[in-house]
């Protein structure tokens, strides 16, 4: 075997309250693709953002070639021949395919820009992957697919020998798809080492020499790909460690149906979506990130325009049509990231809590918030939720994560809502806090309400849940009952199942 | 492979609703009064155009950075003010004065610039208070006076044939400026911190100094033009480059330039901007209309031009979001 074109080795990270990567070794080599594989949060971004100067690694030393190197921004990392294709390209929609390729570096003198010699290496660089464009073209007149392949034609004006892509065909049609890793051949045959980032398994088995697994910021096997069956893979992923001790629910037994879910769609996110909901019941709703799940929320609270589809609440016997102002009148969202779409970071608890409710916090006699009213409802949610603060009047941003998170249940938990929706409800949460969010949401479903969790930790959504919707690329492909696997659920998640079953 | 950009009326109307708006002006004030269509007029409403459109352009890669700069009447002002009072007081020639001028002008950019880019102000509140302090510094020296200077009087009435000397200074400028924003690598640094100025840092762009240099850019060019304008009136005035700021930016949106950065074009983009506002007040002149209208007319136009802007911005976003 030839020597790696790269080693990482021993890397270590921690971030605040998590050890993101526990000293990882990772090798690449030229002319082969290497997958790297885990589930959500195992830290392979970490990794590559690493070696992408993105983010300085704590401990732990790379080599590339025969050279050790230090590479502390993304420029060290490019002048060492590491180029990075995110999953959001870092391109320029009002410049020129011309400007985008060369923006790094222009060529000519004295500052002016010699376009002649420009255009040449562009369409050079271009022509390697198949591709020739009107170079003058706004890069903003380009489907996403031929944006993408401005930005990898980008990495080969640099002389990249080491090119990572996060997740690269997440937002291509499978046409693209088929064009991407025709390209990626093509730079396999020029010596490049590629290194994939993906949770598809299908896409590991088309276009990866070896893979890499990890899983809880550590390697857990690393091996040429034709000695792994995606059963082997599946199972490195979930490893075998014991279920940790979450809360357990009791059993629940669900009434009514209360949502259905019918043909949903969104082009480009969301695809022939159905489902249903009951009364008391905790839905979990799995899949891989860009999957499309917190689409689905957003399109069911009406935040987002469907093309097609219809959801309707059954209430009392009658079926009511939803739409976005009547959604916001039953549901409640949880989004995924509290600190930048739930909550008014400067302002105290109370405003946070009162902001959804307060309609029915006004004044018998004029039109203004009663102040009373308002401290004394905030307080029995702050009570009832157990709340850990000083007073009603406290700063949001001064609360510790899962009181944060309680501060956002206990807004939507006034108007009272049939249905809550929770994305990532216990992300960055230590572990007392999720047991006390995992408790608020058996009793959320014990009080009648449906709850779907998007949860990106599958020992939490295994332990809370009734039943699992699985979601891929924007569909829900299997349903499951509560006693399904973590093996099925991510197996599904990651094609296999689906892959089996012939649905795609 | 190659993408069309699709050509319904909608964004047709976006792209060229200006340019037709123009023609249609033109016509219109040509049939009420034939003078109006005449060469002379036209050097006439160009040579009113020539300082305003220097000091757009020097706002103009601040603007397209994504940024703005409201301080520049009142740099041409006090950057102006500080020649006259070299001339006036300390007996300065005309030609060294000048000099300083333009100096003062490009420090006075730079304070800016560093407000904003090294203790990274809000561009807006930055130079909402350097517009004031500026100004109330060259009422100071000035002593809020109306001052004439006779040899720069005589400079604005310089012609090549009957052609302002103004008008070609104009032009330069624009032709400089048409020539850095297309093919130096400055220019297109603008354009990339003005489309996102993370994805520009992560691509090598020097997001900060790129920044920095607008700022200084604007402030010489408002100086440019405060000259100018002092030339055209002989004098020094304490509402010298007053309300210059809001002009500058409208003519710039309306000319097609973005508020939202990354978008616009020095030529034909400012000319027309400044040729439709110019236009309006000539036109409105001719026909004899009352003075009091013209704000009433120009704002109606920026508002237009404003909305207009805006919904490019969401047309070319919705565009990016569908796959094909």
């Amino acid at each position: 075997m030839s020597n790696p074109v790269l080693r990482m080795v021993d890397i270590r990270k921690s971030f605040p309250g998590v050890d993101a990567l526990k000293g990882v070794t990772f090798e690449a080599f030229a002319g082969e693709a290497t997958a790297l594989i885990g589930a959500n949060g195992a830290g392979k971004s970490t990794l590559m953002n690493v070696l992408g100067g993105v983010i300085v690694a704590d401990a732990g030393h790379i080599q590339i070639g025969d050279e050790p190197v230090t590479i502390r921004s993304p420029a060290d990392a490019s002048r060492h021949g590491v180029a990075f294709v995110h999953q959001e390209l870092a391109i320029m929609p009002t410049l020129s395919i011309l400007d985008n390729m060369l923006i790094s570096a222009f060529p000519g003198r004295n500052g002016f820009i010699d376009y002649g010699k420009g255009e040449k290496l562009c369409r050079d660089a271009l022509s390697k992957l198949g591709y020739t464009f009107n170079l003058r073209t706004q890069v903003r007149d380009l489907s996403p697919g031929d944006q993408q392949i401005v930005e990898i034609a980008r990495t080969l004006l640099g002389n990249s020998r080491i090119l990572i892509f996060d997740e690269p065909t997440s937002s291509l049609t499978s046409r693209e798809k088929e064009r991407l890793f025709e390209i990626i051949r093509i730079m396999k045959s020029h010596a490049s080492a590629i290194i994939y980032i993906t949770h598809l398994l299908d896409e590991v088995f088309t276009m990866c020499e070896r893979a890499v697994i990890m899983r809880n910021g550590a390697k857990v096997a690393e091996s040429m790909i034709g000695d792994l069956t995606r059963n082997d893979i599946v199972e490195k992923m979930i490893g075998s460690q014991e279920v940790v001790n979450y809360f357990r629910h009791h059993e629940r037994k669900p009434g009514e149906v209360l949502l259905t879910v019918e043909n949903l769609e969104r082009e480009g996110f969301l695809e022939n979506v159905n489902f249903s909901l009951r009364m008391g019941e905790v839905v979990g709703l799995w899949g891989l990130l860009g999957s499309g799940r917190t689409e689905l929320f957003r399109a069911l609270m009406g935040l987002d325009p469907i093309n097609r589809g219809r959801i309707r609440l059954h209430k009392g016997g009658n079926i009511v049509e939803m739409n976005p102002t009547n959604a916001r009148k039953v549901m409640g969202l949880l989004t995924e990231d509290r600190r930048t779409d739930g909550l008014l970071l400067p302002m105290p608890i109370r405003n946070n809590m009162s902001l959804a409710n307060l309609r029915n916090l006004l004044s018998r006699l004029w039109p203004f918030v009663a102040r009373a009213r308002e401290e004394q409802v905030t307080r029995e949610y702050v009570k009832k939720l157990n709340i850990k603060s000083t007073s009603i009047e406290q700063r949001v941003a001064t609360l510790s994560g899962g009181n944060q998170q309680k501060v956002v249940v206990g807004r939507w938990l006034q108007t009272k809502p049939l249905i809550f929706l929770l994305d990532e409800p216990t992300r960055g949460l230590d572990v007392e806090a999720k047991a006390e969010l995992h408790a608020i949401v058996g009793d959320l479903a014990d009080s009648g309400a449906a709850v779907l969790i998007v949860s990106s930790d599958l020992d939490e959504i295994i332990s809370l849940c009734d039943r699992f919707l699985v979601m891929v690329r924007g569909r829900i492909v299997k349903e499951f009952p509560g006693d399904a696997t973590k093996h099925e659920l991510l197996a599904t998640a990651s094609g296999i199942a689906v892959a089996a079953e012939g649905v795609e | 492979m190659v993408a069309k950009r699709r050509l319904n009326p909608g964004t047709f109307l976006l792209s060229y609703g200006f340019i037709i708006t123009l023609v249609a002006m033109i016509v219109l004030f040509s049939a009420l009064r034939h003078e109006f269509f005449s060469v002379k007029n036209a050097i006439f409403i160009l040579h009113a155009a020539a300082p305003t459109m220097i000091l757009a352009t020097g706002v103009a890669f601040v603007l397209m950075t994504g940024k703005i700069d409201i301080s520049i009447g009142s740099i041409a002002y006090l950057s102006a003010g500080v020649g006259v009072m070299l001339i006036t007081r300390a007996h300065m020639q005309l030609i060294p004065a000048v000099l300083i001028i333009f100096a003062v002008g490009a420090v006075l950019g730079a304070i800016n610039g560093f407000t904003v880019v090294v203790l990274r102000v809000n561009p807006l509140i930055t130079t909402l208070g350097t517009l004031f302090t500026f100004r109330g510094l060259a009422l100071q020296i000035t002593n809020s006076s109306t001052i004439s200077i006779p040899g720069l009087g005589n400079f604005a009435s310089i012609r090549a044939g009957p052609i302002f000397i103004d008008i070609f200074i104009a032009a330069i400028v624009l032709a400089i400026y048409q020539l850095i924003h297309t093919r130096s690598v400055f220019g297109r640094h603008v354009m990339a911190i003005g489309n996102g100025s993370d994805i520009a840092q992560k691509l090598g762009v020097p997001v900060d100094r790129t920044s920095f240099l607008t700022f200084v850019l604007s402030g010489l060019m408002a100086s440019i033009g405060g000259v100018l304008t002092m030339s055209q009136v002989g004098s020094i005035s304490p509402s010298l480059g007053s309300g210059y700021e809001f002009t500058a930016i409208a003519l710039l949106v309306i000319g097609g330039v973005s508020l939202f950065g990354g978008e616009g074009t020095i030529v034909p983009g400012i000319v027309l901007g400044a040729l439709t506002l110019t236009i309006i007040q000539s036109g409105l002149n001719f026909i004899g209309a009352s003075p009091f209208v013209y704000p009433l007319v120009r704002g109606g136009i920026i508002f237009i031009a404003m909305y207009a802007d805006s919904l490019k911005n969401a047309v070319a976003r919705r565009v990016r979001l569908i796959p094909e």
